[in-house]
């Protein structure tokens, strides 16, 4: 491990790499999960909750999940500060396009820009790069529903299924597993928070710990971003057979 | 002069738990008349409405640009702006503008959700504040338009009387002047809906 060329982002390691970024992705990987899955008619997005006191003030918003535009979700996993950062950009990115061009932004455009805004970290101004990693849900009219993955790198892809966090790689093999192209919206549901019971270390499981959200199209064509109520998401969870109902004694 | 160059008038009044906004519906280059159906009323919310009489280009402009600024805001706060509060937006939006203006007026009507309380107020294009309890006006004929609201508005008009009491300021304003008229549109904002008519005018 070349310690000695660690300390600037802006350069290589005699080996080709980016210190930097691989230890931004080394916090990410210490971060709560969180899981995207593509079905034909929506994409869902569930994650982990690092909860970690009785004390923390549930306020109305959420802690994982956050809306970029209308038509646009994020699920985040890593350094919540970086992330706050980032989704002002993207969100930023997203009405600059609509006042130019007067239409929601392609999703693809969107991460891409974004994913410029990171890559500019590890190439010039001598700064950190950002220690989150996204899983972008949205829909647009050119490609319908997509799944994006992008890292501190500013790398990105287009994903059926993916898993960022903790875990992510057992949680993506399981996916690989269960995954099956003409999946609906319910079985996305069912999967991902199947696969996400699995990987998350607690050993029981309620709505306290999730947070469960789905990008999809009302029966009016528009496009609909739902959290699911806590309430919601332990009936769901026992519905799935996820958790088991309480037994009376 | 450019706030007469496309013609165009719009008028707010408070009824009882309601508000209401209306515009005429032409827009033209000096004298030539080009459309009957240019929209000078923009939804900013489920019971927020801005009008923007002026410059045509600016009033689709501001339009737009509020509009992002308004979803900026909604993203943030997780929730639906305030009229009140909008109206600071939008006179923060006129005033950086301070000396190279958008050449609009807005008139912003609108109920506060939460409390059921109606408001209205209008800026003029440097974004001065003006919110009075009755009724306000902008335009190419604000003194017609002021006459016939001094005369015709009362307090407390239910939605259907302040529909009529505001139809007929508007009609009869614009009807003394050249530069607007051809059609007139008639937002009806209460707590829980909202109507549009349009009102069937002379044509010239």
């Amino acid at each position: 491990m070349s310690r000695r060329y660690d300390s600037r982002t802006t350069i290589f390691s005699p080996e080709g790499r980016l210190y930097q970024v691989e230890y931004a992705m080394e916090a990410i990987s210490n971060a709560g999960a969180a899981i995207g899955v593509l079905a034909k008619d929506g994409v869902v997005l569930a994650a982990e909750k690092r909860v970690t006191s009785k004390l923390l003030a549930t306020t109305k918003s959420t802690e994982k999940m956050y809306k970029i535009d209308d038509h646009v979700a994020c699920a985040v996993a890593g350094i919540m500060a970086d992330a706050n950062i980032l989704i002002n950009t993207a969100r930023l990115q997203a009405q600059r396009y609509t006042l130019a061009y007067q239409e929601p932004m392609p999703v693809e455009q969107l991460v891409q820009s974004l994913c410029d805004t990171k890559q500019g970290y590890t190439q010039f101004g001598g700064l950190r790069p950002f220690g989150v990693s996204f899983l972008f849900a949205g829909y647009d009219s050119n490609f319908g529903f997509q799944l994006y993955m992008s890292d501190p790198s500013g790398n990105y892809g287009g994903w059926k299924a993916a898993a960022i966090g903790a875990n992510n790689q057992a949680a993506q093999s399981m996916l690989k597993q269960d995954y099956k192209d003409d999946i609906t919206r319910e079985e996305a549901l069912q999967l991902a928070l199947k696969v996400l019971s699995k990987t998350m270390d607690s050993t029981t499981l309620s709505a306290e710990k999730l947070e469960l959200a789905e990008i999809s199209l009302s029966t009016q064509g528009e496009v609909k971003y739902k959290v699911w109520s806590a309430d919601d998401l332990n009936k769901m969870l026992l519905t799935f057979g996820i958790t088991q109902p309480v037994e009376e004694s | 002069s450019i706030m007469s160059y496309n013609g165009g008038v719009v008028i707010a009044m408070k009824g009882k738990g309601c508000v209401a906004i209306a515009a005429d519906r032409r827009l033209g280059v000096r004298g030539h008349t080009v459309a009957m159906d240019f929209q000078k009323i923009f939804e900013m919310g489920p019971h927020l409405y801005v009008g923007l009489p002026g410059l045509a280009t600016d009033t689709i402009t501001v339009a737009q640009r509020l509009k992002f600024r308004l979803n900026m805001y909604e993203l943030r706060e997780n929730r639906r702006i305030t009229p009140k509060t909008f109206a600071s937006v939008v006179a923060n939006l006129l005033y950086e503008r301070r000396f190279g203006p958008y050449f609009v007026e807005p008139v912003i009507a609108g109920i506060d959700t939460k409390t059921g309380e109606p408001y209205i107020c209008n800026t003029d294009l440097i974004g001065c504040l003006n919110e009075p309890d009755d009724f306000v006006v902008s335009g190419t004929c604000v003194e017609q338009a002021f006459g016939m609201c001094e005369a015709l508005w009362e307090p407390d008009l239910e939605p259907l009387d302040l529909f009529e009491t505001i139809s007929q300021a508007l009609v009869n304003a614009f009807d003394r002047d050249a530069m607007s008229g051809w059609g007139a549109v008639v937002h009806v904002i209460e707590k829980d809906k909202v109507t549009v008519r349009t009102v069937k005018t002379r044509m010239d």
